[in-house]
């Protein structure tokens, strides 16, 4: 009866003009098309053949006449770009599966036991994240020679793993903090270990996080271009990112319409994993980011 | 000394214990290799005239490298765009994208919708838009378009990305436009978990609703603002892809950002890794005094606010 006097007061109290809101979504749209306009025209672009994607005046939606799919045809049969797809595939879900691993692992170790240099670990991986995955350039490459890592994948996704952990750590570390001890605690009084309580509490609790901090990774090892290009230099081993860069440098700057072909295809996987797990990109970032 | 080896000792005592150390073993191995091995290695290369390959001596060079970065005009520029970029982006970007949250806060319908087409930008890839940008400012570009055909403030088309201050403002666009989508989910998810009584309690006082504003949401909201400075400030020294695509640090190493001057100096020219090491730690450096200065400025309050 209280609660409910609270709730109509508070809605009362929230209560907008008409005109108030109204403002709002009008703004509200006017900013969606600022976003929403370049991405239009890249589509847009994307079907017009290539000697009149820059004819005046620009049209925002081509004319049905105009409309073809021969970029994208073209951009199909390029000889690799398959390969190039695949590779990004493999490297982005690889980095994905081992940060996720190992970032879950370290986050359960810092937050629930003390040992000895624990505040030192935690203190290393803090300012890891500051620092700029390509700022380590030089020894990283030199590093990759010595494990012969150049022009192998592994050597894109262990580099992109030991950047993206950190943070990860960070994230999840946040997140396990505030997963009650009482759970562990359970679990042990049954007998179980360390490596059940993991297993049963962790990767089931902090799956939220987990998942979102995978979107991430996944996102950002999909796009990465300066340590990939630095690293794989055989065209069949190229990811989709740093093949795009060479196809526009390659096609003179201007066939924009086979460009913008190929950024569309790039983005369908991104689009796809986006519609899908859409609430763990909102969820598990916002889960660390109020915390502070 | 003594006390800290027993504590080592009975530590490795029980079993659990070691059981640990092997759930932490992977991920301190991956780190400890590949991050901060680099970075020690990357500040002792700062002091060498660094040489890579077989058979070659790195000589000795103090801080000759350090040195060099000083008096070497370009790394400047690099630097002085970096923060050009930053202090563009970084206010902007949060200030547009709590404006918009606070809009979507306040709306009853479209939420989800307006959410999802805002973060769109987002999870594009940096390649992606940067292209997209390119072709935007490009000299027969969308946006010349606009300004001659549409509005007519010129005649002639301007040339965006062919000078210094321009190339770079457009990079910044690029970087608020793709950034606003990021701002606003975290700063929606803040705004959603303050309780509703205080507005309750606020309006009850007689506050209007721009005193809430600065009484209520922005004190509440204050860790997620640290947060997303700190992450935006590491974002903005990331800043790779954009410049690379947009302007390749064209007119004459003009529009060059940290990480691709880094990059040039260690790869097209004669390879200068030790001047390279020595601008990253410099960079790095940077990066640690603005973190720690931000977590200065902001923990008191923090600390209030939990007791």
């Amino acid at each position: 009866m209280i609660d409910q006097q609270k709730q109509s007061r508070l809605k009362r109290n929230r209560k907008h003009t008409p005109w108030q809101m109204s403002m709002r979504y009008i703004l509200l749209c006017l900013g969606l098309l600022i976003m929403v306009i370049p991405m239009v025209y890249m589509v847009s672009s994307s079907l017009k053949p290539n000697d009149i994607a820059f004819s005046y005046p620009i049209r925002l939606i081509p004319t049905a006449q105009e409309a073809t799919l021969s970029n994208y045809d073209y951009v199909l049969h390029q000889k690799n770009f398959f390969t190039y797809v695949g590779n990004t595939l493999i490297v982005a879900t690889a980095t994905t599966v081992f940060s996720a691993a190992l970032s879950s692992m370290l986050a359960y170790c810092i937050s629930r036991f003390r040992f000895p240099g624990r505040n030192l670990l935690y203190s290393i991986i803090i300012t890891t994240m500051l620092i700029p995955g390509l700022a380590m350039l030089v020894p990283q490459f030199e590093l990759a020679v010595t494990f012969k890592l150049v022009n192998n994948l592994w050597g894109v996704i262990l580099f992109y793993t030991a950047w993206v952990t950190p943070f990860s750590t960070f994230l999840i570390k946040g997140f396990i903090d505030n997963i009650p001890r009482e759970l562990d605690e359970a679990i042990y009084m049954d007998g179980g270990t360390v490596f059940t309580i993991y297993r049963r509490v962790m990767l089931r609790m902090a799956s939220p996080s987990i998942a979102a901090v995978s979107v991430f990774n996944f996102l950002f090892a999909f796009e990465e271009v300066g340590w990939s290009q630095t690293i794989l230099k055989k065209d069949e081993l190229r990811t989709l990112p740093v093949a795009i860069t060479q196809f526009f440098q390659a096609h003179n700057r201007t066939d924009w319409g086979y460009v913008f072909a190929m950024t569309c295809l790039a983005m369908i996987p991104v689009i796809l994993i986006y519609v899908l797990l859409q609430r763990y990109f909102i969820s598990g970032l916002s889960s660390g980011a109020v915390k502070g | 000394m003594s006390t800290r080896f027993s504590r080592a000792k009975s530590f490795f005592k029980r079993k659990d214990n070691i059981r640990m150390l092997a759930l932490l073993f992977p991920g301190l191995a991956v780190i400890g290799l590949f991050t901060f091995y680099p970075i020690i290695k990357m500040f002792v290369m700062s002091f060498f005239d660094w040489k890579i390959g077989y058979q070659q001596v790195s000589q000795f060079a103090g801080l000759m490298n350090y040195a060099a970065v000083f008096s070497d005009k370009a790394a400047g520029i690099a630097i002085a765009n970096t923060f050009y970029y930053m202090l563009l982006t970084v206010p902007l970007q949060m200030i547009i994208g709590l404006l918009v949250a606070l809009m979507i806060n306040g709306i009853r319908r479209f939420t989800v919708t307006f959410r999802l087409m805002y973060y769109l930008p987002v999870i594009t890839s940096w390649v992606v838009v940067a292209l997209l940008f390119r072709n935007i400012f490009s000299n027969q570009g969308l946006l010349n378009y606009f300004l001659m055909d549409v509005l007519h403030v010129t005649n002639d088309p301007i040339g965006w990305l062919s000078t210094r201050w321009p190339a770079l403002t457009a990079t910044s666009l690029l970087g608020i436009w793709k950034g606003i989508g990021w701002n606003m989910v975290i700063f929606l998810a803040a705004l959603q978990a303050i309780p509703g009584e205080y507005y309750e309690a606020a309006s009850i006082d007689g506050l209007n609703r721009r005193q809430q504003f600065f009484r209520i949401t922005l004190p509440n909201i204050k860790g997620t603002i640290l947060f997303s400075l700190v992450m935006l400030i590491i974002g903005a020294f990331n800043t790779y892809t954009p410049i690379m695509v947009m302007t390749g640090g064209n007119p004459a190493h003009q529009t060059e950002v940290v990480l691709t001057w880094l990059y040039y100096q260690t790869f097209s020219v004669s390879g200068k890794m030790g001047y390279a090491a020595a601008l990253s730690f410099l960079v790095t450096a940077i990066i640690s005094v603005l973190a720690v200065l931000l977590f200065k400025v902001f923990s008191p309050q923090k600390e209030e606010r939990k007791s």
